[in-house]
């Protein structure tokens, strides 16, 4: 029994340290954000002695932050959207409807995943350039929904095909067309996966910073992560302010993630399997 | 209805409809293409138009501006992997640094995501809450945790500072650890580990969690130990597990370079330049040097190191299984 206690606190030991090296960085974030300019250039403890939010007001309002908010919901919220509108549909097609080529584009589709980022990269940028959608947010939309094709298609299409098609077919007979019967049964039957798709979008899409970073010039169109790299580019690095524009970013990930953390990681686990 | 909670790869065991049973009925044709456009048209412009201009644009030389490309053949190829004298080097160390990358991320990520599961499979209470805490260096992946990374590492920051008050003051970095040629790359080794241990430790959870308890009982009532059963039973049984975090974090340590340009931008000194950053400099950041064609050249030769490590994974992976 002895033994057996021992091990028990040797286990719990174990995964508190790494619960502590896990949340390191942010202790730190969140102990920066609340400490003035003079404490955090002090540094040394991780508890502010003086604690206040005027770092945080202050990046929230004076540096724009809160503009850089609005930015990057957009740009993530009609991401996450039209991936889950654009992709469902395509799923549908894919799952249940039988037509010459299918294979042939699903098959294309996902070879997408092995092609790296860094080498389409250019060729976005100079397309965009000509068709005059460099610098604006639709310029960072349309690329970012291409991106989630592979992973999209493929939840969605196995998703869909577990539907059983006496529903499809039933319907059909009522005289229900495709359009009806996709947005009153399959839709509606696939919201955990909708749901999934659109959290595994929109948390990278928030967090982009490579295609955001060479597209966006103007200040009035920056994404929070591109706001963040101006802070730290700036004349003097000020660590309080950085940090409170960093937890400024982070907060709503987390906020989101705790929420539906259920979809998470059906999501990851399916993906895989699959 | 039972079937929309299922995770949707294990729901799918029908087939997909095949082409040839029938003939088509044309109103599905035209349904089948609808709904499928728009996904297409977004496919053939950013997706097949930029492939094949980036592809084109690596035979060539061009620097952005001016109106015409010179077609140089292989030449982009043959300068960057070893003609150029100015360039091939560049390349050579960042490969090296890649391939550093590429071994220790995957061997120590599953290093302690294995055991960090087979922990936490093993406890009953807050066993959710540290899922949860484990999990957040996935979800906030990016510029702002870097930065806080950055701020820890600085020469007065956080993590100087812990080595002195544990008595491990000859281990701290006057320079700080980014800062220091000989640390920065390790140090550029353990933040990615960091963030790539919460998916693999998560999807060893999902394997064990999946695994029959008879079999582990069986083992107990012969009388294995805790660590008899992990290394006998539970490491070959999740082996297949363990290929695609190897595979996944291969690829991502061959491609991923956003880390890198956020955290060191390559410094010090070139000395965590890895070749996703260097085909990202020469695309963005020569300013008016005719280097796309380089980056693109260079791009494609990652792609091609990516399929061929697919390949050698998956035959490896068929050997194991």
């Amino acid at each position: 029994m002895k033994r057996a206690l021992a091990a028990r606190i040797g286990v719990g030991l174990v995964l508190a340290v790494y619960a502590a090296v896990s949340l390191y960085p942010f202790a730190w974030m969140i102990s920066a954000a609340f400490k003035d300019q003079f404490e955090v250039v002090a540094g040394g403890h991780l508890i502010p002695h003086h604690p206040t939010l005027s770092t945080l007001a202050q990046t929230w309002t004076d540096l724009h932050f809160f503009d850089y908010f609005l930015n990057s919901l957009e740009v993530t919220g009609f991401t996450a959207v039209l991936v889950v509108l654009v992709y469902a549909a395509s799923g549908y097609a894919f799952a249940v409807l039988d037509f010459p080529g299918s294979r042939v584009f699903y098959r294309m589709f996902l070879a997408l995943l092995f092609v790296p980022g860094v080498t389409v990269l250019l060729p976005v940028v100079l397309l965009e350039n000509k068709l005059g959608l460099l610098g604006g947010h639709w310029g960072l939309i349309l690329p970012f929904v291409n991106g989630s094709a592979p992973l999209s298609i493929l939840l969605l299409t196995n998703g869909f095909r577990a539907i059983p098609l006496e529903l499809r077919e039933a319907a059909r007979v009522d005289g229900a067309g495709e359009l009806r019967i996709f947005s009153t049964i399959y839709l509606p039957l696939a919201r955990p996966i909708l749901i999934t798709i659109a959290l595994l979008t929109a948390i990278p899409t928030w967090n982009e910073y490579l295609l955001t970073r060479v597209s966006l010039n103007d200040p009035g169109t920056f994404t929070l992560p591109i706001a963040l790299q101006n802070l730290q580019s700036g004349a003097v690095l000020h660590y309080n302010t950085l940090m409170a524009g960093a937890f400024i970013v982070v907060i709503p990930v987390i906020v989101l993630f705790v929420a539906a953390q259920r979809y998470f990681v059906n999501a990851l686990v399916g993906a895989v399997k699959a | 209805m039972a079937v929309s909670t299922e995770t949707p790869a294990l729901a799918a065991n029908r087939p997909a409809p095949a082409p040839h049973r029938r003939r088509y009925r044309w109103s599905e044709v035209v349904a089948g293409y609808a709904f499928l456009a728009p996904a297409l048209v977004l496919f053939a412009v950013l997706g097949v138009y930029t492939i094949v201009y980036g592809f084109s644009l690596s035979f060539a030389s061009w620097n952005g501006f001016s109106p015409h490309w010179t077609w140089v053949g292989v030449q982009n190829y043959v300068d960057l992997l070893w003609a150029d004298p100015a360039r091939a080097p560049r390349v050579h160390q960042a490969a090296l640094h890649t391939l550093a990358v590429m071994v220790a991320v995957p061997l120590l990520t599953v290093l302690i995501s294995f055991p960090l599961a087979l922990l936490l499979n093993s406890i009953r209470r807050f066993k959710t809450v540290l899922r949860s805490i484990y999990f957040l260096p996935y979800v906030t992946a990016g510029i702002a945790v870097y930065f806080a990374w950055q701020y820890i590492l600085e020469p007065g920051g956080a993590i100087n500072t812990l080595l002195r008050t544990v008595g491990l003051g000859s281990l701290q970095q006057p320079q700080g650890f980014l800062g220091n040629p000989s640390t920065a790359l390790p140090t550029m080794i353990v933040v990615t580990v960091w963030s790539a241990v919460p998916v693999s430790m998560l999807l060893y959870l999902a394997g064990l969690q999946s695994m029959d308890g008879n079999l582990i009982e069986a083992a107990q009532i012969d009388g294995a130990g805790w660590w008899r059963i992990s290394r006998s039973i539970l490491w070959p049984l999740l082996r297949p597990i363990t290929a695609v975090i190897v595979l996944l974090n291969v690829r991502d340590s061959l491609q991923g370079f956003q880390t890198f340009l956020i955290m060191t931008n390559g410094g010090p000194g070139d000395h965590t330049n890895v070749l996703g950053l260097e085909a990202y400099r020469l695309a963005f950041l020569a300013r008016l040097g005719p280097t796309l064609g380089l980056a693109s050249a260079l791009g494609w030769l990652l792609f091609l190191a990516a399929l061929l490590l697919a390949a050698v994974n998956l035959r490896v992976m068929r050997r194991v299984t």
